[in-house]
């Protein structure tokens, strides 16, 4: 064998390919021994002589972080090669130039080959190889690994760099790093060759790094008093960061006059300098995660038909039922707890659908990141990211698709606060129950009742941020974050879909399973078993009456209040049965069922309701837990029944502190 | 450009904003493509790490713990604030950039 190549570089430099083009079939693949990491080794001939290749396993650097950069460092420091070959990708110089930075220093000959020349090209850059041979000391050429018949230039660099036993001229290096803090008091500590085949330069560099394995190696050869000495030096050296800073330095110095290319920096496209701005930045994203969710109905339209649909089926399946002779228990489970669950899952999935597919798309063709960059800052003052903005705005529509939408947070903690928060968010059932009540009751005092209950929220907010902060979002968890933000670019529709629809389908079991049970659980207590005795949910309720006063609701309003915990559309139809004497079972199972509301609530409501108690119900359904499919949908994005249950329970109780203070205030007031 | 780049960039992300690449580079009176290597080179000593890459999970919990940390990835013996699976959504997080920030 005349002599055994190395080939030297970071993942992608091209080492393979080079490799592949020397070797051809004469190449045999295996492992390190004792390693997992792929070791591929050959041979060629040129000239007439057989040289060996070993493919180096591809790694950042030279320091033993990895079973990679080990393996590389024992290879060339055990001298196998007689000559190193370090890649590097001559597109991204100043990047991939700190393989040869941190080989630089070690005394085995190498030559260096700048990868890739075509794609340096077609960006415009030009490359002085000649310059930078001479600034190096080494053989470097240009080169682009897959064109085979340009290999001449490359034997000819390895036959100099063997001949001459060439190796890379640390001047330079020397210089920036003797800026470090006691680096030239290492240098004369370790000297040339304390290991072998490394110069003292790159074993002080690597002292200062805590390299573990030169670390180690030196306790061998040092006397103790000099390792104390060293070990004093290197903790005060800066560490990795120091011996960085002096490699980027000297590769920047290298390249000057070496490297010409355009200006890299990329100019802001229009989308781009709206989104970034300072003043334009929020406002836009804002109209965008609107126009997103106003967009997000369109796909929910026949989810929505389909719920009602199987609704619609209720009744002519209870009369066939009946016909069969199936009992009437029966027949009201399937038709009142099973349809209905189902025709109401249905609806709300819809706008999970819709939800999912529109925010998928905008994170799809870049704008998410935007979003999520834009309010980075705003959030952090609740402990959170920017993402979690979204979901706030989702649940002004629906806290299921608020709750969904957390999906784009990365960190739990701040996942599951973001949902917290989330709920305090009153969503579109609880818009349509609000202004209806509030201007019954108070007028054109109804708009100070709902900006009393916006104010009331961004508080409810902070609070809740404050409380449950502490345990989600770790203090001192929040750092400054640097963000690449992808291009903007075209959807891949198929992708979307199969992630939209396997998100619907996992939500529609996982929701199926607690609204059939919370269901069949009302059902259960508000139905009478033994004929002309009260239903349980009406025992209940007067023996709670003392207790419910507290929060300036009668045991009417409670139940409400309970059947807005399933979701707050049903409450109306409650009041309206429980205030006329009906069935509240009935009542229950109309209002979920979509019904409308009696025609005489509003005299009902007056005259057996005060201000102050209207007042209370409002502000206790509106802060009380969404419903039973936001429930779900917490439980299943959270993965933590403790902490659906805690927030749900906060929630809970929340709402009837709110309900107390609330009622106490109208009663001072009327 | 300065000796000491590395040190101010990792004092910039002590003050909790979040930049871009590019803001970086104009605080730092530097190019993108040299913060784009600082960056690579902070990850490699492992000073900063990376929180949303190209659409892959963590390198966290999903190999360390199994999942063991009960979904909490703050808890997770390995992760200590990367993700994992029960963190992330299967097939989410497609094009939400790259994101880092400082290991504690």
């Amino acid at each position: 064998m005349t002599a055994t190549i190395a080939l030297l570089g970071q993942p992608n430099s091209g080492k393979s390919t080079v490799f592949n083009a020397l070797t051809g079939l004469r190449q045999h693949v295996g492992n390190w021994p004792g390693k997992t990491v792929e070791k591929k080794e050959g041979t060629f001939l040129h000239d007439g002589k057989e040289y060996a290749v070993a493919d180096l396993p591809g790694s950042y650097s030279l320091t033993a972080n990895s079973d990679e950069e080990e393996i590389t460092r024992e290879f060339i420091s055990s001298g196998k090669a007689d000559v190193v070959c370090i890649l590097a990708d001559s597109s991204q110089l100043e990047r991939s130039l700190f393989m040869m930075a941190d080989y630089a220093g070690i005394n085995v000959p190498s030559f260096l080959v700048l990868n890739m020349a075509d794609v340096a090209e077609d960006q415009g850059k030009k490359i002085d190889a000649k310059a930078l041979e001479d600034k190096l000391g080494i053989p470097v050429i240009q080169l682009s690994a897959t064109e085979n018949k340009k290999y001449d230039m490359f034997f000819e660099a390895m036959n100099r760099a063997i001949e001459n036993k060439s190796l890379i001229n640390i001047s330079g290096l020397k210089t920036e790093l003797e800026k470090i803090e006691g680096f030239t008091k290492l240098e004369e500590l370790i000297p040339d060759g304390s290991i072998e085949n490394y110069s003292a330069l790159w074993l002080s560099a690597k002292a200062i790094e805590n390299d573990r394995l030169v670390i180690d190696k030196l306790k061998n050869t040092l006397a103790p008093d000099v390792i104390k000495e060293v070990d004093g030096i290197r903790g005060a050296g800066g560490g990795a960061v120091s011996t960085g800073n002096s490699k980027f330095a000297w590769i920047d110095e290298l390249l000057a006059g070496v490297l010409q290319k355009k200006d890299d920096q990329v100019k802001l496209g229009k989308l781009d300098r709206m989104y970034l701005s300072p003043v334009w930045g929020k406002p836009a994203v804002i109209l965008t995660i609107l126009f997103g969710l106003i967009g997000s109905f369109i796909p929910a339209l026949p989810f929505m038909g389909l719920g009602q649909a199987i609704g619609g089926l209720k009744a002519p399946i209870a009369e066939a039922l009946f016909s069969a002779g199936v009992s009437e228990i029966l027949i009201t489970v399937i038709c009142n707890v099973v349809l209905q669950s189902f025709s109401y899952i249905l609806q709300m999935l819809g706008f999970v659908f819709g939800v999912v597919l529109v925010f998928g798309l905008l994170e799809e063709v870049g704008v998410m990141a935007r979003i999520s960059y834009v309010f980075d800052n705003s959030m952090a003052k609740l402990g959170l990211q920017g993402k979690s903005v979204m979901p706030f705005l989702i649940s002004f529509g629906c806290t299921m698709g608020g709750a969904a939408g957390t999906r784009v947070i990365d960190n739990w903690g701040q996942k599951v606060l973001t949902i917290a928060l989330a709920w305090a968010v009153p969503c579109g059932a609880a818009w349509s129950v609000i202004p209806m009540l509030a201007s019954l009751f108070f007028g054109p005092g109804a708009v100070l009742v709902i900006i009393a209950i916006l104010l009331t929220m961004v508080l409810h907010m902070w609070i809740t941020a404050k409380i449950f902060g502490r345990k989600l979002v770790k203090t001192g968890e929040r750092y400054g974050m640097i963000m690449e933000l992808p291009p903007y670019h075209k959807p891949k529709w198929g992708a979307l879909f199969r992630y939209v629809l396997g998100r619907t389908k996992d939500t529609f079991f996982r929701v199926s399973k607690v609204v059939l049970l919370v269901c069949f659980l009302f059902w259960a207590l508000s139905y009478s078993f033994v004929p002309g005795t009260d239903p349980i949910l009406f025992k209940i309720g007067k023996v709670i009456e003392p207790v419910t006063k507290v929060f300036g609701m009668g045991w009417q309003l409670f139940m409400a209040f309970i059947a807005s915990s399933v979701g707050k559309e049903g409450a109306l139809g409650v009041i309206s049965a429980l205030f006329n004497d009906g069935s509240f079972y009935s009542a229950f199972s109309d209002a979920m069922s979509g019904a409308g509301v009696a025609a005489d609530l509003n005299e009902v409501l007056l005259s057996n309701v005060t201000k102050p108690e209207a007042l209370a119900f409002i502000f206790a359904i509106t802060f009380n837990m969404p419903c039973v499919v936001a429930l779900a949908a917490t439980y299943q994005e959270t993965a933590s029944a403790k902490w659906t249950a805690k927030i749900a329970a906060y929630y809970t109780v929340g709402a009837l502190v709110l309900s107390t203070i609330v009622y106490h205030i109208g009663l001072l007031i009327w | 450009m300065e000796s000491n780049r590395m040190n101010r960039l990792i004092e910039l992300l002590g003050d909790g904003h979040a930049r871009t690449i590019r803001m970086l580079a104009d605080e730092l009176n530097t190019t993108e493509s040299d913060v784009m290597r600082q960056i690579d080179y902070l990850e490699h000593i492992r000073v900063i790490r990376k929180v949303i890459g190209d659409g892959a999970p963590g390198n966290g919990c999903a190999s360390g713990c199994g999942g063991s940390c009960g979904g909490s990835c703050n808890g997770c013996p390995s992760g200590g604030g990367n993700m994992c699976k029960s963190c992330m959504p299967d097939g989410g997080f497609k094009n939400m950039g790259q994101m880092w920030e400082l290991v504690k």
